[in-house]
């Protein structure tokens, strides 16, 4: 156990300097902050309070904007969306959703919109993390976001109107020239990120890492970009020590959020019937749920099938098959038990995988190396999930196949000839 | 003929919809590649000197942090002057490097007359400034030194540069004017700027030259510190003071909202699905291993039993919890807030459980290598979008075949487009041989 805080008694001078302090703090620590001025103001529903507070929920609800993008959007434009995403999210205050569009009102609900976003999740530290400063040529690990959606969808330009299938095969093979090229591209890359990094051996200052990445060679040969890149990652230092510093200061926030809270009329209860809301996710989950009916149906024919079969053979019956039975059901349960815990509620971090990008870093081959993933052991994880996922599609295709043989029916129908090499 | 090749209206939006989407996440993908090619390819080639002098002449577009220096805008002939001035500093570097090198005293009365009328870009001397780097590499208080020895004595010469320019001398000017020497103090630009020409610096050849500057190792050593510090888990009790007061303000909040008990939001429903999705592959996977082992014993072959039938179990809660998510999206009552679906936000890495990013490392020996795992990655992410594409095709496809019943030819000519869609990719095409009856 570590060592117990001693007790200090409460300097009345500390109390009161820690709530500025860890107002503070949180608005540097956000994107677009805004003094800790206002937020005081907002807690009195001061209208002028307003207009800065749904600047900061647009900036922290929209993380994939770039830093200058929020400023293209009109501030009528902008509490629409923050709407929106707050009710996606699930917020559960009506009051929030009367505010004018204008923007012109509620420091105090939009005060408690952003303690509730804060309340939910390690929003600051999420915000910081997407928006960090990379100096390092990254590699992930994991495939998380293995090819990101580009966002919104775009309207179909097709909207209306029937499709004819070899639109789609037109659209496959499109698809598949893409994926060439992205391989041959990512080749040449990982060709010359190999030679940038053998070139510039022994220059770093920090030997765990050796050598530099693009990123700090590109700002030995543009200084300016140099000075840029210097300039983001001192904004970036300083936010993260704001980070630091919130996470000592929290608890007197809450304590305020709180006084807040009860500051604000309770709302009346609403029973009326609403439409529903079309949930974005609707139409996956109904896949879903086909694909894993199908998937429990096989498997329960195939289960019945050797239980049957288990059933039908003869063993022998005695103290020690007992003893057996329950050793190989206690070795089962602990097989499965990592993959019972992801398919759980809630779900959690992925069967003990590594996550996150990783710093590329050239070492010579067999020198022993400080702490880091080595490049042979992540390729031998990949081949395996390579060789699984191909599996997993055989499968799919080869029950195609099936399907489509039965419905073109037995001869005398028409003979099918497949491509060679099947 | 060409009637059976047309698709529903419903379903083909759905098809050309996932084929889009796959579509651009590949080009955005290969947009991001090439941005990165283009930069390791320049850096590859010989390195442009004039590109390391130009931006510190104008101030540049970040200004908004330091003094505005919006008033004045130097003028063509200022610009011009300022190029010839941050010439002749540097070639007074030189110069003083030379010079201190040979342990000579001060020349600076000398540059003042010499360097700043004649005109340019002369830069020799390329030579003794490298191999005193290389010299020094090791002993890295000598580069400083000499260059701290030039810098105040090269001090005079912008002010007096200033003063002679007239009655334009306003803080745009001077702004401008000291970004030179700002550079000068960053030793490392300025002698990799000088150390250019006539033969141009390429990577190859002078890339273990290199070396950070002072401002930037302290701020990206400082960086790392404090993402290890922020990424390291406290337990402590204000940690759990912490978690409680937001639960109780959370609590709060859903109790004066005035809605009733607490409903699943869009966002959740969207996270579970995905969870979902992860796990009924994860699932998959582990049910055909099982199904294709081939059991050696009877011990052998009852684990294979028992693993499938808690697979199963297993998949019943997972089809449980989805029903629960379906009836909860289905009674989903809505407030006064506006329609409309947000863009879906990235998942953080990880499922959420470590938000934060902290320092690691990926270490591999060869490019050969590298270039196996980047390829793996790519193989991987490519059949996970294949697999999502095929179930999609057999979702909308199979029903198609199966509802067009006559067995002329427009519906052959169906049945093998789609064959080859679901069954080979979209790559190979099958031979449908077919007895004709004669003459009709």
């Amino acid at each position: 156990m570590g060592r117990r805080r001693r007790r200090r008694r409460v300097d009345p001078a500390d109390a009161a300097r820690a709530l500025p302090e860890a107002i503070a703090a949180l608005s540097q620590m956000l994107p677009a902050g805004p003094s800790p001025e206002t937020f005081r103001r907002a807690k009195f529903d001061r209208p002028e309070a307003a207009p800065a507070l749904w600047r900061l929920l647009f900036r922290v609800l929209s993380p994939q904007l770039a830093d200058g993008a929020s400023a293209s959007f009109s501030l009528e434009a902008q509490v629409r969306s923050v709407k929106l995403a707050l009710r996606t999210q699930g917020y559960p205050r009506r009051a929030l959703a009367q505010l004018p569009d204008d923007g012109s009102q509620g420091g105090r609900e939009l005060l408690l919109a952003l303690a509730w976003l804060l309340a939910r999740g390690p929003l600051p530290e999420r915000l910081l993390t997407q928006n960090r400063v990379q100096l390092g040529d990254e590699m992930p690990v994991c495939e998380c976001e293995a090819l990101a959606s580009p966002g919104p969808p775009a309207p179909s330009v097709e909207a209306d109107g029937c499709v004819d299938i070899r639109h789609l095969q037109w659209l496959m093979g499109k698809l598949r020239f893409r994926w060439r090229n992205l391989m041959a591209s990512q080749q040449e890359q990982c060709a010359l990120l190999g030679k940038i990094h053998s070139y510039t051996r022994g220059c770093h200052s920090d030997r765990s890492l050796g050598h530099l990445s693009v990123t700090e060679t590109e700002l030995l040969r543009d200084p300016e970009g140099g000075r840029q890149l210097l300039r983001r990652l001192e904004r970036e230092n300083a936010r993260l020590q704001a980070a630091l510093q919130w996470r000592c200061r929290e608890l007197v926030f809450w304590r305020w959020m709180d006084t807040v809270l009860g500051a604000c009329p309770p709302e009346a209860s609403q029973p009326t019937f609403l439409p529903r809301i079309p949930t974005p996710g609707a139409g996956e989950l109904e896949t879903l749920v086909r694909e894993l009916q199908a998937l429990q149906g096989e498997l329960r024919e195939a289960v019945e099938a050797r239980r049957a079969a288990w059933e039908a053979g003869v063993r022998g019956r005695g103290p020690e098959w007992s003893a057996a039975r329950t050793a190989l059901r206690e070795a089962v349960g602990r097989d499965l038990a990592a993959l019972r815990r992801v398919c759980e509620r809630g779900g959690g971090r992925s069967l003990a995988q590594l996550h996150g990008p990783h710093r590329l870093v050239r070492t010579e081959a067999g020198a022993p190396g400080g702490p880091g993933l080595r490049a042979p052991e992540v390729i031998e994880a990949l081949r395996s999930r390579e060789a699984h996922l191909e599996v997993v599609l055989r499968q799919l295709q080869g029950q195609c196949g099936q399907e489509l043989a039965r419905l073109v029916g037995a001869p005398p129908g028409p003979v099918w000839i497949l491509p060679p090499g099947r | 003929m060409a009637t059976a090749y047309v698709l529903l209206a419903g379903s083909s939006r759905r098809l050309v919809a996932e084929l889009r989407d796959a579509l651009d996440s590949c080009a955005e993908r290969q947009r991001q590649l090439e941005r990165s090619l283009r930069v390791c390819r320049r850096l590859l080639r010989a390195w442009e000197p004039a590109e390391t002098l130009a931006p510190e002449l104008t101030p540049g577009p970040e200004t908004n942090e330091e003094a505005p220096s919006a008033a004045c805008i130097p003028s063509p002939q200022d610009l011009k002057e300022l190029e010839l001035l941050t010439q002749a500093l540097e070639k007074a570097v030189r110069v003083r490097k030379g010079i201190s090198k040979a342990g000579e005293g001060d020349k600076a009365p000398s540059l003042k007359s010499g360097s700043i009328a004649t005109s340019p870009a002369t830069r020799a001397s390329a030579p003794p400034s490298t191999s005193r780097r290389a010299g020094s590499r090791a002993l890295e208080t000598k580069p400083p030194r000499g260059i701290r020895q030039t810098r105040v004595p090269v001090k005079d010469l912008p002010e007096r540069r200033l003063l002679s320019v007239g009655d334009q001398a306003c803080m745009g000017q001077g702004a401008g004017a000291t970004k030179p020497e700002s550079g000068l103090r960053n030793e490392q630009i300025v002698l990799s700027a000088a150390s250019q020409a006539p033969e141009a610096f390429t990577l190859k050849d002078k890339g273990i030259l290199l070396q950070l500057p002072e401002a930037f190792r302290k701020a990206a050593s400082w960086n790392s510190r404090l993402w290890a510090q922020l990424s390291s888990t406290q337990t402590s009790d204000s940690v759990d003071a912490v978690t409680t007061a937001k639960m109780q303000f959370l609590q709060k909040m859903q109790t004066t909202s005035g809605w009733p008990g607490s409903r699943l939001s869009a966002t959740e429903v969207e996270a579970e699905v995905r969870h979902l999705q992860k796990a009924c592959l994860l699932l998959r996977l582990r049910m055909g291993e099982e199904l294709t082992a081939d059991p050696k014993d009877w011990m052998q072959e009852y684990r294979c039993l028992l693993t499938l039938e808690e697979l199963q179990a297993i998949m019943g809660q997972c089809l449980r919890r989805l029903r629960e998510l379906c009836t909860a999206v289905v009674e989903q009552q809505l407030g006064p807030w506006p329609e409309g679906r947000f863009p879906r936000a990235s998942l953080p890495c990880g499922g959420g459980a470590d938000p934060i990013w902290s320092p690691q490392l990926l270490l591999y020996s060869s490019t050969q290598e590298l270039q196996t795992l980047a390829a793996l990655r790519l193989r991987v992410a490519m059949l996970h979008q294949q697999i999502h594409l095929e179930k999609v095709l057999m979702a909308e496809l199979l029903p198609l075949v199966s509802k067009q019943e006559p067995l002329g030819p427009p519906w052959l000519a169906l049945c093998r487009a789609v064959h080859s869609l679901l069954c080979e990719g979209g790559q190979h095409f099958l031979t449908i041989l077919r007895e004709d009856k004669p003459a009709d």
